[in-house]
């Protein structure tokens, strides 16, 4: 759930606004820098008199203490601590002058007088500094010995006692079992899943529960898609041309990497810095297909140093919002008017990227450095062709030596050079001159020369001369057919980075050296000044950004909102989050216990926080309408790809096939086609492949999959989800050919299995879809629905007949056409319903 | 629903919304469904029922937009892709003929940034326009005799002839025109208004887009989704690309063996289950759900509706051009758009591709105007005879212009060209809140460089906001910690040719 400034406004006139986000020293208390003053004075004055030094207006700057207090030539100063009588600050802010007033008004920022009081008695307190909370050092927050259990409840409990709340008690078990496992492996519950589950009451069932689906290939491919979607993952380059690109077995070493749950700062380390490991291993490599994974732009025209600064920056900035929260953008041009980013810092941070040997031009889809990547029997097949080449080169060798006289007499008359323009006469100078030169100083291309000429003259040397050519030629078409990955690599020789004027490429200023920002960089030592020294400085115990970024995005894939609703921003304009030490004490855990993911996620759903009904109490959906305070279970519409996946997993038409190339599922003809002028041919494929999991569909950059209506973009990092509800999604889930194919296969698994009456039957439906039978009132209606379709499909059956053709799968003939059809219908408005849709 | 039933449960989506029986209270809702788009909904309609407005795509903009009253309701953006000759079309410069063949004096291209393709400074040879030029109307503007139905609205037109950009490549002057950055992952204009402003209309989305090539254009300038993205912006203020096929908005049909009656009972089934569910849960989240499926089942209906041109006399076809009728074609495009504002749509973004002329000025030059030309000018007419013009903003215009000297050999006719060129280019304008039968601005005697009144694509993008009652500088969306906005921090409204 996320909201809009608009409808913030409109939520801070409701209670919950000040409860949640309510002022401490309200009520009397010290007023705390980093979460009450902090954010007021950078969203209404750093603009102006922020880090920015070439946009700070009247040499006046409030994001440092000693900026603040500082003296005017007439000796005064905005912030005296102690006197905000004396302070300037409060007299430009509360001043009736609209000239003098600040912020501006032509700035549209306005100060309450709530938060004009805030100032003044921070000032009379003796305005102490503070670092933003988010660049902190990491430390668990303390918890009193009285409380057990999971710090995350304790923490919880507290904040929630202080509000009056009690928490919601733990959801009923068949919707915890769905919970969980959408949660953790993107798919419902199977039927025998439910069934064990139910006859599993120890009380450490849902712990077991929750090891298993951690430990089930599913979770991989799971946790993969949100990591697509902030890797701005593509099976194409985007812009014109879009060349199809073979990233993929990136894409497969992600779902790897997470289900055997590397660390996750080797994850970092390997994607960001894997070829710079000492004897980096093949996979090492892969991994940082990550940062390769950005658009390439192959239009004519264009420059390509232009495209090769946007490429490096893309890396940069995709790294900055991936691992740091930080929002480097606005760096290309001038210093961050918020955070203590310099313009300098990001040119730095770029310089990291900036030494591949990728020149901007074209639009190969296989820009070196690439990994290449042998399948199946190529790898054999490629072995088998060396041996044979090197065979065939000794054979070379002996004929060469054997026809050694006869050649000296050539040699000596001089090969005749007749032939003197094109490529033929090209071949006679290279000729000569490759005679000019003694034999044991040739290189490649002149003992090729030489041969080739020779082969023309000497039968038995040609013949043993062709083998070779045609072994080598062979050898050339399978490497050309592998599987390249393209993966970072950098040039022996530093390449310059200079800082961008207004961030153009073509406007270099002053030249920087690799390294990270400044004002965050703590220790640095020892570190190399390369993208592995970049990757070791952010998985350090001392960067406090990592972990908390990391353990926020968990958090909201599984509570659909992160503690820190920008996932994307952790900077001084980020909120402090609602349930700080929440975060704060998993982020320093996650730390500790060496990054390991699957421990940390099993820490947030066992916790009773995450296991809570999703029940609304009166009232709560106006107080706190995004759950913040946690004061009850998480309940979200579900990703696209997961209501697909679920509708093929639920039927059981679902291919388990993990990993491999992508698959092209059904899709409305003709959009490829209309988007590129029909250069772009779309071909469904048939059979396993339209039921492989979302994960595996290609995706075109430039008009990607039309079923996933709320996926990251994929031309840039995206980590935030986009749950909006158009009436667009819903007309995908009626009338996508998957859903329809879905509800006709889950139609005939309840009529082929159930006992023939509408209560089993539906009971069918209902356990594999929503993972519990449906109620009185629920069979009631879908019974009237049932005998309406029947009675629709029986009049004209034509149109049952047409319905049930709809997918490639058979259908089992000897069923009643109308009655699947009325159940197909049924199926379908069951796959749409909002519990099914929705995560409870 | 069957009435018993409905009797059963009670509930009726009055009760719904206004009890707060379930815990759940109005401002909630209100939030929530404004949060999708789906508010602005009378609330006596009865779940299933489909008559009146029950939800609409983006019926509520923000509090205290417009800022100021607006000039124009909607725009329609005539978008012509690829970078139209202004030297061909509009930006008359007898100094051109008379130079033709000579090289470009160094003083006008004096360090100019330009695409790869642009050829060496010593080759570049100034090229004439290759048709002639008239004034027009009353006003006299300049209209090349490749446009003669413009020509003939030329007293209705607006053109702004000190265009300017920074970009010379396609996708990324495609994208800074219309999201204000070259790069893509930002909210383009029509994002922008449909936030901010929400929409008029009840059962079509607030932001549409349709795209066209001329047959037999030998460019392939693609259509990225990125030019009607919404960025950082929820992805509901995304325009909807209507597709030139049978299937205007995708998954529009019912599946085979679906009849709408089908459909409606699918539907009554979903939502009294989704009711029962929002008694027991709670959610509102349950009532947004119930509100979008209703849309969606009003969707299909309203679309064909749009679609069908049967009720279109023949003499208003006939004024579109041979085209019209063949969907995909920007004629067809160009009465669709009509259509669409006539039945509330706000923001209607056609984009015709084939305007790249790098070796093809005297060949599919000609089939660019014959096809956008008509068209373009019958759309005037007809808004203006409805009276939908002088409320409605029209824009024509592409990304850049191109260079005053050819690209290619000045020997082979049959192969002239002109590369891209950001420093001046002409887009025109017309209808709500802009001065007709002006021409503002002017490019140098060469057409290289906007001299007079230049006017920064920041600038025309201001400026349309302005006609919208949108102060550019306070439509903003917080984003990455700072507040972004469609100009980023430039711009300024062209006041001189507001009416």
């Amino acid at each position: 759930m996320r909201y809009s400034p608009n409808t913030r406004l409109r939520c801070l006139s409701l209670s919950f606004a000040t409860v949640v986000l309510g002022l401490a020293s309200a009520s009397g208390g010290t007023v705390d820098f980093s979460k009450e003053i902090l954010p007021i004075l950078s969203e209404n004055c750093f603009h102006c008199h922020g880090p920015d030094a070439k946009g700070r207006k009247g040499d006046l700057r409030l994001d440092t203490r000693a900026g603040a207090l500082l003296k005017n030539k007439e000796g005064a100063a905005a912030i005296v601590p102690g006197n905000p009588g004396a302070s300037t600050l409060i007299e430009r802010i509360c001043t009736t002058d609209k000239d003098d007033l600040m912020p501006p008004v032509k700035s549209n920022r306005k100060l309450s007088p709530k938060e004009r009081d805030l100032l003044k008695v921070w000032i009379e307190q003796g305005a102490t500094w503070g670092t933003h909370w988010a660049f902190v050092p990491l430390q668990k927050p303390p918890i009193s010995e009285s409380h057990s259990g999971n710090p995350i409840d304790i923490f919880v409990r507290e904040r929630l006692a202080k509000e009056g709340l009690t928490p919601q008690p733990q959801a009923p078990r068949r919707t915890l079992l769905r919970r969980l496992t959408l949660d953790l492996t993107g798919l419902p519950p199977t039927a025998e899943e439910v069934a064990n589950f139910d006859a599993d009451t120890a009380s450490d069932a849902i712990e077991r529960t929750v090891d298993r689906l951690l430990a089930s290939p599913r979770f991989g491919e799971r946790m993969a898609w949100d990591w697509l979607d902030a890797a701005r993952y593509a099976d194409s380059n985007g812009y014109q041309g879009d060349n199809e690109r073979t990233m993929w077995p990136w894409r497969d070493w992600v779902v790897n990497a997470f289900n055997r749950n590397l660390p996750y700062d080797q994850f970092t380390t390997w994607q960001i810095a894997g070829d710079l490991l000492p004897k980096a291993s093949q996979e090492q490599v892969l991994a940082t297909g990550f940062l390769r994974n950005h658009a390439i732009n192959g239009e004519g025209g264009r420059i390509a140093e232009e495209n090769r600064v946007d490429y490096a920056m893309d890396m940069a900035e995709t790294t900055g919002t991936v691992w740091l929260g930080l929002t480097f953008l606005c760096c290309r041009c001038h210093d961050h008017k918020y955070d203590p980013l310099t313009q300098s810092d990001y040119y730095r941070f770029y310089g990291f990227f900036n030494q591949t040997p990728v020149n901007g031009g074209g639009g190969d889809p296989h820009t070196a450095p690439n990994l290449w990547l042998p399948q199946g029997d190529e790898k054999d097949r490629l072995e088998k062709t060396k041996d044979e080449i090197k065979k065939a080169e000794q054979a070379v060798g002996s004929a060469w030596k054997a026809s050694v006289d006869k050649r000296v007499e050539w040699i000596e008359a001089g090969p005749e050079v007749d032939a003197k323009d094109g490529d033929a006469g090209k071949k006679a100078t290279e000729l000569a001159a490759a005679l000019r030169v003694e034999e044991a100083k040739w290189n490649a291309a002149q003992r090729k020369v030489v041969q080739e000429a020779w082969a023309t003259r000497d039968e038995s040397f040609k013949k043993v001369y062709d083998v070779l050519e045609e072994k080598r030629k062979h050898f050339r078409g399978i490497e050309s057919a592998l599987t390249r990955v393209m993966v970072m690599g950098d040039m022996p020789k530093p390449r310059d980075t200079f800082v961008l004027n207004r961030g153009l490429y073509n406007e270099p200023g002053e030249k920087v050296l690799p390294g990270v920002p400044e004002s965050l960089a703590g220790t640095t030592q020892g570190l190399p000044g390369n993208r592995l020294g970049l990757a070791k400085w952010l998985s350090a115990p001392e960067n406090p950004l990592m972990a908390r970024v990391t353990v926020n995005r968990f958090w909201q894939m599984l509570f659909g909102i992160g503690l820190v609703k920008t996932p994307e921003d952790f900077g001084v304009q980020a909120e402090m989050p609602v349930q700080k030490d929440v975060l704060d004490w998993l982020a320093a855990e996650f730390c500790a216990n060496g990054w390991n993911v699957k421990a940390l996620l099993k820490t947030i759903v066992t916790s009773e926080t995450y296991l809570q009904s999703s029940h609304v109490p009166p009232g709560m959906a106006e107080r706190d309408p995004e759950n913040r305070l946690l004061a009850r279970g998480p309940r979200f519409r579900m990703p696209a790809w997961m209501i697909r996946d679920q509708a093929l997993a639920s039927s059981g038409l679902m291919s388990g096939k993990i990993g491999g190339k992508p698959v092209r599922p059904y899709q409305p003809s003709g959009v490829w086609e209309e988007a590129t002028f029909g250069n772009k041919k779309y071909v469904q494929d048939t059979g396993e492949s339209l039921y492989r999991r979302s994960l595996y569909t290609f995706w075109r950059r430039i008009v990607g999959p039309t079923m996933f209506f709320d996926s990251g973009n994929r031309t840039n990092c995206s980590v935030k989800p986009l749950r909006t509800n158009t009436p667009l999604h819903a007309l995908s889930t009626l009338n996508d050919t998957t859903f329809v194919e879905a509800g006709r296969v889950l139609a005939q698994y309840a009529l082929q299995t159930a006992k023939p009456n509408p209560e089993d039957r539906l009971r069918s439906v209902y356990q594999r879809v929503l993972a519990r039978p449906p109620s009185l009132d629920e069979v009631r209606l879908w019974s009237a629905g049932l005998e309406r379709h029947l009675a629709r499909f029986s009049a004209d059956p034509a149109e049952a007949e047409r319905l049930l053709a709809v997918g490639e799968s058979q259908r089992d003939g000897a069923l009643s056409v109308p009655e699947h059809a009325a159940y197909t219908a049924v199926c379908v408005s069951i796959l749409n319903l909002d519990e099914a849709l929705t995560k409870e | 629903m069957d009435p018993i039933t409905e009797h059963h449960l009670g509930i009726t989506r009055r009760t719904l919304l206004q009890s707060s029986a379930y815990g759940l209270g109005g401002a909630a809702l209100s939030w929530m469904l404004n949060r999708d788009g789906l508010a602005a909904a009378p609330v006596d309609t009865k779940i299933g029922q489909t008559a009146g407005g029950l939800v609409n795509a983006g019926a509520q903009g923000l509090p205290g937009l417009p800022h100021f009253a607006p000039k124009a309701k909607r725009v329609i953006y005539l978008f012509q892709n690829g970078g139209p000759s202004h030297v061909e079309l509009f930006d008359y410069k007898p100094k051109l003929q008379a130079m033709h063949g000579k090289p470009m004096p160094e003083e006008y291209m004096n360090g100019k940034r330009l695409s790869t393709m642009s050829a060496k400074a010593s080759e570049r040879l100034v090229l004439g326009n290759i048709e002639p030029f008239k004034q027009r109307g009353n006003s006299g503007a300049w209209v090349s005799d490749l446009m003669p139905y413009t020509a003939q609205i030329a007293d209705d037109l607006c053109f702004v002839k000190s265009m300017q950009t920074d970009a010379v490549n396609h996708a990324p002057a495609i994208s800074f025109l219309l999201s204000g950055a070259q790069l893509p992952g930002r909210p383009t204009i029509g994002s922008w208004l449909s936030y901010g402003l929400g929409s008029a209309n009840q059962d079509l989305p607030s932001y549409v887009v349709m795209t066209s090539v001329s047959k037999g254009t030998s460019c392939g300038q693609i259509f990225y989704d990125f030019y009607w993205g919404s960025g950082f912006l929820p992805t509901r203020y995304q325009g909807v690309k209507f597709r030139g096929s049978s299937e205007p908005v995708l998954y529009l049909s019912n599946p085979d063996g679906v009849t709408r009656e089908t459909r409606r009972e699918m539907l009554d089934d979903i939502q009294a289950v989704n009711q029962l569910k929002m008694q027991q849960v709670g959610d509102p989240e349950i009532a947004t759900r119930i509100a979008q499926y209703e849309m969606s089942y009003r969707m299909q209906a309203s679309v064909p509706e749009l679609t069908d041109l049967s009720d279109e006399p023949k003499h208003v076809l006939e004024r579109y051009g041979p085209q019209v009728l063949e969907p995909g074609t920007f004629a067809h495009n160009c009465l669709m758009a009509r259509r669409m504002v006539e039945r509330g749509v706000s923001f209607v973004q056609l984009m015709h591709a084939g305007w790249d002329q790098h070796n093809s000025l005297t060949t599919e030059l000609y089939t660019q105007c014959r096809d956008t030309d008509q068209p373009s000018a019958a759309l005037i007419q007809d808004l203006k005879e409805r009276g939908l013009l002088e409320d409605t903003l029209v824009i024509w215009g592409g990304e850049f212009g191109r260079t005053p000297f050819i690209q290619g050999d000045l020997a082979n006719r049959a192969r002239w060209g002109r590369d891209h060129h950001p420093y001046a280019f002409t887009v025109w304008m017309a209808g709500g809140g802009v001065k007709p039968g002006i021409t503002y601005g002017e490019s140098d005697d060469l057409a290289v460089n906007a001299v007079d009144s230049p006017v920064h694509v920041h600038d025309l993008q201001a400026t349309i906001m302005h006609l919208l009652g949108v102060d550019h500088e306070r439509l903003t969306y917080r984003f990455q910690g700072r507040q972004f906005r469609l100009t980023d921090v430039h711009g300024k409204v062209v006041s001189a040719i507001l009416s």
